[in-house]
């Protein structure tokens, strides 16, 4: 039972960092109905500028006001650099083509990906990057006799407040109801006087920005970090929104946690289980599409954000 | 003035014909190796250990009286330039190749020597389906074959180490699964026995980053020793997030595992006495042969070799020199034979001797521990 619940803890670490992934993925799908395959690398982007940070300006922040300000520093500037890297990848590769229809789109936002994978790898070199380990914190909690490190809980946290910060701008703003208007409609949305490109621009910022907080997490606290990494990210993201239901906020939280249980929980209980855990993931993404293609909380698909 | 012009001519026909006994047409041998490429640094140490090798043979007189020459073909570790530099050795008329560092790039190289039927004789080629995939006949290695990684490892987990219930993983691609599935084969004598037990045996995935589920259950299955046959990254990723876990089960990492960025995914502090099988690194020879050998490379540039796997190919021409030597010919054919057959070559790694596939038969692997430094260090226990 003890190692039943350490492994229920495990999946839920990885999949917290799906389900931060998955935020910015769903949210992009429901306004633009574009899968952003670029979302994963812009994952990437962040863990590299988070890094960047750490080694470079993190010391000095530490020295001053202690291990958790440099961390949090690293994740803020992570998330407004990404927004900043969110906004110039809709500029360059997504308004020019809004006009073409969806498929010009698709193709174009892979185009992004490979673009920018293969630029972090000029920027940053093909090896692997290390986090510096003494600028990340290493306590841990004790609880019911299980020894959880402390940066696991402050992910889940993290990724439980950023859903709940989400779901309430959207549903309970003005400018939320905006977005949703969008999302439904969006030539109606434009006779009805709402800025339908502030609301696309929203979307491509937000959505990168959580993106690059992930990627800052995820180097914490696996430490090492290469420049193809997103491309796995992206695909376990958009699994996650499929399982929870394309499009819905509170969906890509339920999905990225449960895509994490379940794949943990069948490499950690199925004899060679370990080498076909993305297999597991594929065969759950195919056998929802061809069941429940709304999701497990598709029942709001009307409300899609 | 006619005596001078008989005195001139005799003494240039003289000249000529000493010239003949002494300066006989030398042998000529081909290095196929990446001097140029990403592993060019492997290339270049190659070819510097060749020439060392061939400086030596030719002080003791050359082969068959004859003088040693290299020659020198870069295939810039990918396998089309591979090919390219088979043909221009083949076209410059080599007795035998020495090619080449990598199983894919070697591959080949190896078809083009097989059919133009010059021997040849890769040093850094470890893929079983090299000799065991089709027969060629003009092929060997003076290099291990993955499954002898497993066949040490089995024999020195229980016999020296008394270590009896084993965990083995590896990551399901070519290599990993290849070294796994051997060492698995090689404990199997040991498990009839009642010497050793597997309790583990599962693949994970490559590429990922968290690992704790295969973890947790390496932890439950209480392992004594831990066997992991796959490459750096994940070997990296695993220890450290093991130790993190409190798992202090004894690493073992097989011979793509230890580098550089494997010490620096997994912390120094976590790789401080993980163990590597691994062929002997340069500094750890000590045959006849290697101090002969490392004190002539010494001297030329100053320090010995840093990787194991140019070693190899300067034993390829040793092998090469004395089975010419045996055959008394310079005909491919009766080279390979040659080759086959005999049992007196001593090279830097010890004594080197063909199967009928080509494969060298024993080849040395050691047990390697990272010290406090992060530097392997011969384990003797």
């Amino acid at each position: 039972m003890r190692v039943f619940f350490e492994q229920l803890v495990n999946g839920v670490t990885v999949g917290s960092f799906y389900a931060l992934v998955a935020l910015g993925y769903s949210m992009v799908y429901g306004v633009m109905k574009l899968i952003n395959f670029a979302h994963g690398d812009l994952f990437t982007l962040g863990s590299y500028l988070g890094y960047t940070f750490l080694v470079w300006g993190a010391a000095w922040i530490t020295e001053r006001a202690g291990l958790w300000w440099g961390v949090l520093g690293a994740i803020l500037f992570a998330f407004l650099a990404n927004a900043g890297a969110g906004i110039l990848v809709e500029r360059v590769a997504y308004r020019p083509v809004y006009r073409a229809g969806r498929l010009p789109l698709v193709v174009s936002a892979l185009g992004m990906s490979i673009f920018l994978q293969n630029a972090i790898m000029a920027v940053w070199g093909p090896r692997f990057q290390v986090y510096p380990s003494d600028l990340v914190p290493v306590a841990s909690l004790r609880f019911l006799g299980l020894s959880l490190p402390l940066l696991k809980v402050v992910i889940l946290f993290l990724s439980l407040g950023v859903m709940f910060v989400m779901y309430w701008i959207v549903e309970k703003t003005e400018f939320g109801a905006a977005v949703r208007a969008t999302a439904l409609d969006r030539e109606m949305a434009t006779l009805l006087g709402i800025d339908v490109q502030r609301v696309i621009l929203f979307v491509f910022t937000l959505g990168p920005a959580l993106g690059g907080m992930a990627g800052v997490m995820n180097g914490m606290y696996y430490r090492s970090i290469q420049f193809s990494m997103g491309w796995n990210y992206g695909l376990k993201a958009f699994t996650a929104t499929i399982l929870g239901g394309i499009g819905n906020i509170p969906g890509a939280m339920v999905g990225g946690v449960l895509l994490g249980v379940i794949e943990t929980l069948l490499a950690g209980y199925i004899p060679g289980g370990g080498a076909w855990k993305d297999g597991f993931t594929f065969l759950i993404l195919i056998l929802v599409l061809i069941f429940r293609p709304t999701g497990i909380l598709g029942e709001k698909v009307a409300e899609k954000v | 003035m006619k005596s001078r012009r008989l005195v001139a001519f005799l003494f240039l026909s003289a000249v000529f014909f000493w010239g003949q006994v002494f300066a006989e047409e030398p042998i000529r041998i081909g290095l196929q190796a990446p001097i140029t490429g990403s592993f060019a640094i492997e290339g270049q140490m190659a070819r510097q250990c060749v020439e060392v090798a061939a400086e030596l043979i030719n002080e003791q007189g050359g082969i068959l009286g004859r003088p040693v020459e290299i020659i020198v073909a870069d295939d810039a570790s990918n396998p089309r330039d591979s090919a390219l530099a088979a043909q221009k050795l083949i076209s410059q008329g080599v007795v035998a190749a020495i090619a080449s560092y990598g199983s894919s790039v070697t591959e080949p190289a190896a078809d083009l020597y097989e059919r133009n039927r010059v021997v040849c004789v890769a040093y850094g080629a470890t893929a079983v389906r090299l000799t065991m995939g089709k027969e060629r006949r003009y092929f060997f290695r003076t290099c291990g074959r993955d499954d002898s990684q497993g066949e040490f490892f089995a024999r020195f987990a229980v016999e020296t180490m008394g270590w009896r219930r084993i965990a083995i993983m590896h990551d399901n691609q070519t290599y990993g699964k290849g070294v796994a599935e051997e060492t698995k084969k090689y404990l199997e004598p040991y498990i009839r026995e009642g010497r050793a037990e597997i309790v583990y045996y599962d693949a994970i995935t490559p590429g990922d980053q968290d690992y704790s589920a295969a973890l947790t259950k390496l932890r439950e299955s209480n392992p004594d020793v831990w066997y992991y046959t796959a490459y750096y990254p994940e070997a990296g990723l695993l220890v450290r997030q093991a130790r993190e876990m409190g798992i202090t089960v004894p690493f073992v990492g097989s011979n793509a595992v230890p580098n550089e960025d494997f010490v620096r995914i997994a912390g120094l502090e976590y790789v401080v006495g993980t163990f590597m099988t691994q062929e002997p690194l340069p500094q750890d020879l000590n045959t006849p042969k290697a101090q002969e050998f490392f004190a002539a490379y010494r001297a030329k540039y100053g320090d010995i070799p840093s990787s194991p796997w140019p070693i190899y190919a300067a034993d390829a021409l040793f092998a090469l020199a004395q089975a010419i030597e045996n055959a008394k010919s310079t005909k491919p054919d009766d080279i390979a034979q040659a080759m086959r057959t005999m049992e007196n070559a001593e090279g830097i790694t010890g004594p080197i001797v063909f199967t009928e596939r080509g494969d060298r038969k024993g080849v040395p692997y050691a047990m390697y521990r990272y010290n406090e430094k992060g530097q392997l260090e011969l384990f003797t226990p």
